[in-house]
C-alpha cells in the first residue's frame, strides 16, 4: 500500500505562474523513491511543496491515508513527514547537540532518540558541542539527516543530498540513507546524480516540466534512452 | 578626576542594554527595525506609576532598608511588565502582523514609526508632558572608594538587571522555547520543518521584548525620571547597542549597551554634556563602517 501519495499537485510561489505542474507520484512503506529531471524540472519545488514550503494551488498530498495538502509545514512533521532541505539544512549558530534537541523539542521526543542519532552517525557525537556552522559539508548533511529523523517520521524526503560533496562523502551519506530505509523509513529522494542515487532507488520518476515524465524500476531506468539523454553530458547543479 | 562617570556610565549602560535586548530580539526574529520600543519603555514605566500610585493609596509606599521603593513598585514592575507585553501583543495583531504578511520590510519599519508617535502623543494626552517620579524621597549616595558614590537605588537596580539578563541568557539557551526563538532566527524554513511553530516564537519575541522594555522604563523612571519622551530618547543608543552587539544577539546587546553608556558618560566627563547625544550616533557609523555584523555578530553563510 503507497504511504505517500501525491496526486495532480500544483504549486508555485505566484498566482498564476506554477513551477509544478500537475505531478503525481506515490511511495509506498519501505522504498526508495527517486526524483530526477533536467534542471529547472521543478523536482525540488515539488518536494518543497509536498512538505509546505511552496504554496499548493492544486491536487493532493495524502499520507497513510490522511488528506495533509493543507496541513502547514510546521504540522507535517507531527504526522510523520520530514524535509532536508538541499542548504542551509541546518540552525549555523546552534552547537550539534542543540540542532537536535530543538528538534526532538518541539515533538516532546524523549532526550534518549538524541543518543541514537549520536550512535548512528558517531561523527556527529564527537562534535556536538561544535556550532552545525563549522562542520563540514558532508557532516551537515548527517546533522540534517539526523534532525529530520529524530521525531522517527514515517517518511523522509531529501533535497540533493549529494550536491556539494566529495565522492567519498556521496557514498557515505547514500549508504546512510540504505541503513535508514532498513529501519522501515520511507525515503524520497530528489537528486541530480542520477547514477548514485539509481543504485540505491526502488522507483523512480524523471520529472519534466513540473511533472513526471517517466516511472520505472530504479535499476532499469538508468539503462533507459530517455535518461540517458537527459543526463548524459549534462554537469550536476543546484536546479530549484 | 572623579573616577564617578564610570558608574554613572555603567547605570545608564545597564538600561540601554535591557531595552536593546528587545530590539535585537524583534530584529533577528520579525525581521524588522522596531521604532515604537522605546515608546514601550515609557508605557511600561507610566503602567508602573498608575500601579504604584493605586498600591500606594491602599499600603503607602512601604520602602525596603535605605531603598526609596519596596514591595509596591516591584508589585507595579511586574504589572508594567505584562501590561506592556499585552500592549505589543494588541499593537502586533491590529498593525504588524497584517503588514508583515504583505513581505515587504520596509512598510513595517514605517508603521513602527507611526505606532511610535501615536504612542508618545496618547501618553503625553494622558499624563502631560510633565515629568514624574515614582518616590520624592531622596537618597544618600554612599562612598565606595576611587571617588565612586552609589546609591542604595542603582546598587539595586543593577542586582536586578544582572538578574533579568541572567534569566533572558538562560532562557534563550537553555529553554526548548528559547531554542525555537534563536532556531527560527537563523533560518526560517528550516524552523518550520522542525516542526516549530511561528506564531507562538512570534508571541515569545513580543512578550520578552516588551516585559524587558518596561523594566527598563521603571529602572529610567526610578533613577532619572518619567517622561512620555524618555524611550523616544533611548532608542538611538539602543538601536546602537543592538547593531554594536550584533544582531540576534543577547550578551551581544548588554555588553555593547555597556559600553555605549560608558561612551556616553565619558563624552560628557571630558568633552561636554552638549556631545552626550552624538556619542551613540558615531559608534553607530563606525561600527556599520567596519564591521556591519557588531562585535558578536557572525556573517551570514
Amino acid at each position: 500500500m503507497s504511504l505517500l501519495t501525491v496526486s495532480q499537485l500544483e504549486a508555485g510561489y505566484e498566482p498564476g505562474l506554477s513551477i509544478v505542474k500537475g505531478a503525481s507520484i506515490h511511495a509506498g512503506r519501505g522504498e526508495i523513491v527517486v526524483i530526477l529531471g533536467p534542471n529547472g524540472a521543478g523536482k525540488s519545488s515539488l518536494i518543497k511543496a509536498i512538505a509546505g514550503l511552496v504554496p499548493v494551488t492544486g491536487g493532493s498530498v495524502m499520507l497513510a491515508g490522511e488528506d495533509i495538502t493543507a496541513v502547514p509545514a510546521h504540522m507535517k512533521i507531527r504526522k510523520g513527514l520530514a524535509f532536508v532541505p538541499q542548504t542551509e539544512n541546518v540552525f549555523p549558530l546552534m552547537s550539534v547537540e542543540e540542532n537536535l534537541a530543538v528538534a526532538a523539542g518541539v515533538l516532546r521526543a524523549p532526550a534518549a532518540h538524541i543518543e541514537e542519532m549520536f550512535a548512528l552517525f558517531p561523527d556527529l557525537a564527537r562534535q556536538r558541542r561544535l556550532a552545525a556552522g563549522s562542520l563540514s559539508g558532508g557532516q551537515r548533511q548527517m546533522l540534517a539527516c539526523a534532525r529530520a529523523l529524530i521525531v522517527k517520521p514515517g517518511v523522509l524526503m531529501l533535497d540533493e543530498p549529494s550536491a556539494g560533496l566529495s565522492p567519498k562523502f556521496v557514498e557515505q551519506v547514500f549508504a546512510r540513507l540504505v541503513e535508514i530505509r532498513a529501519s522501515g523509513v520511507t525515503i524520497v529522494l530528489v537528486e541530480q546524480n542520477a547514477r548514485a542515487a539509481l543504485a540505491i532507488g526502488d522507483r523512480a520518476y524523471v520529472l519534466v516540466e513540473g511533472r513526471e515524465a517517466h516511472e520505472g524500476p530504479a535499476k532499469t531506468l538508468w539503462d533507459d534512452p530517455l535518461i540517458a539523454e537527459l543526463y548524459l553530458g549534462h554537469r550536476k547543479e543546484g536546479a530549484r | 578626576m572623579s573616577l564617578q562617570f564610570l558608574l554613572d556610565g555603567l547605570i545608564s549602560g545597564a538600561m540601554i542594554g535591557l531595552g536593546a535586548i528587545g530590539v535585537t530580539l524583534t530584529y533577528s526574529i520579525l525581521r524588522f527595525s522596531n521604532f515604537a520600543h522605546g515608546d514601550l519603555m515609557a508605557w511600561g514605566a507610566y503602567a508602573a506609576l498608575v500601579a504604584v500610585g493605586a498600591l500606594g493609596a491602599l499600603v503607602g509606599t512601604m520602602p525596603l532598608g535605605p531603598l526609596s521603593f519596596g514591595l509596591p513598585l516591584i508589585a507595579a514592575t511586574l504589572f508594567a511588565m505584562v501590561f506592556t507585553a499585552g500592549l505589543a501583543l494588541l499593537l502586533d495583531w491590529l498593525l504588524f502582523a497584517r503588514l508583515r504578511a504583505r513581505g515587504q520590510a520596509i512598510i513595517v519599519v514605517m508603521a513602527s514609526f507611526g505606532a511610535s508617535m501615536a504612542l508618545r502623543n496618547l501618553l503625553e494626552f494622558l499624563f502631560s508632558s510633565s515629568p514624574a517620579y515614582y518616590s520624592r524621597a531622596l537618597q544618600i549616595a554612599q562612598p565606595v572608594g576611587l571617588g565612586i558614590r552609589i546609591t542604595p537605588d542603582q546598587v539595586a537596580l543593577l542586582v536586578m538587571t544582572v538578574l533579568l539578563v541572567t534569566g533572558m541568557h538562560l532562557f534563550l539557551t537553555r529553554s526548548q522555547r528559547g531554542r525555537e526563538m534563536r532556531a527560527y532566527s537563523q533560518n526560517p524554513a528550516l524552523a518550520r520543518v522542525t516542526g516549530i511553530d511561528v506564531s507562538r516564537v512570534v508571541r515569545a519575541t513580543w512578550i520578552i521584548g516588551a516585559a524587558l522594555a518596561a523594566a527598563a522604563g521603571v529602572m529610567v523612571g526610578t533613577l532619572v525620571q518619567i517622561r512620555p519622551l524618555m524611550g523616544l530618547d533611548l532608542l538611538l543608543p539602543m538601536f546602537a547597542a543592538a547593531i554594536l552587539g550584533g544582531i540576534g544577539s543577547v550578551p551581544g546587546a548588554v555588553v555593547a549597551g555597556l559600553i555605549i553608556g560608558l561612551s556616553e558618560a565619558a563624552a560628557v566627563m571630558f568633552i561636554g554634556a552638549e556631545w552626550r547625544a552624538g556619542v551613540a550616533f558615531v559608534i553607530l557609523m563606525a561600527v556599520l563602517l567596519v564591521r556591519p555584523t557588531g562585535l558578536f555578530g557572525v556573517t551570514e553563510r
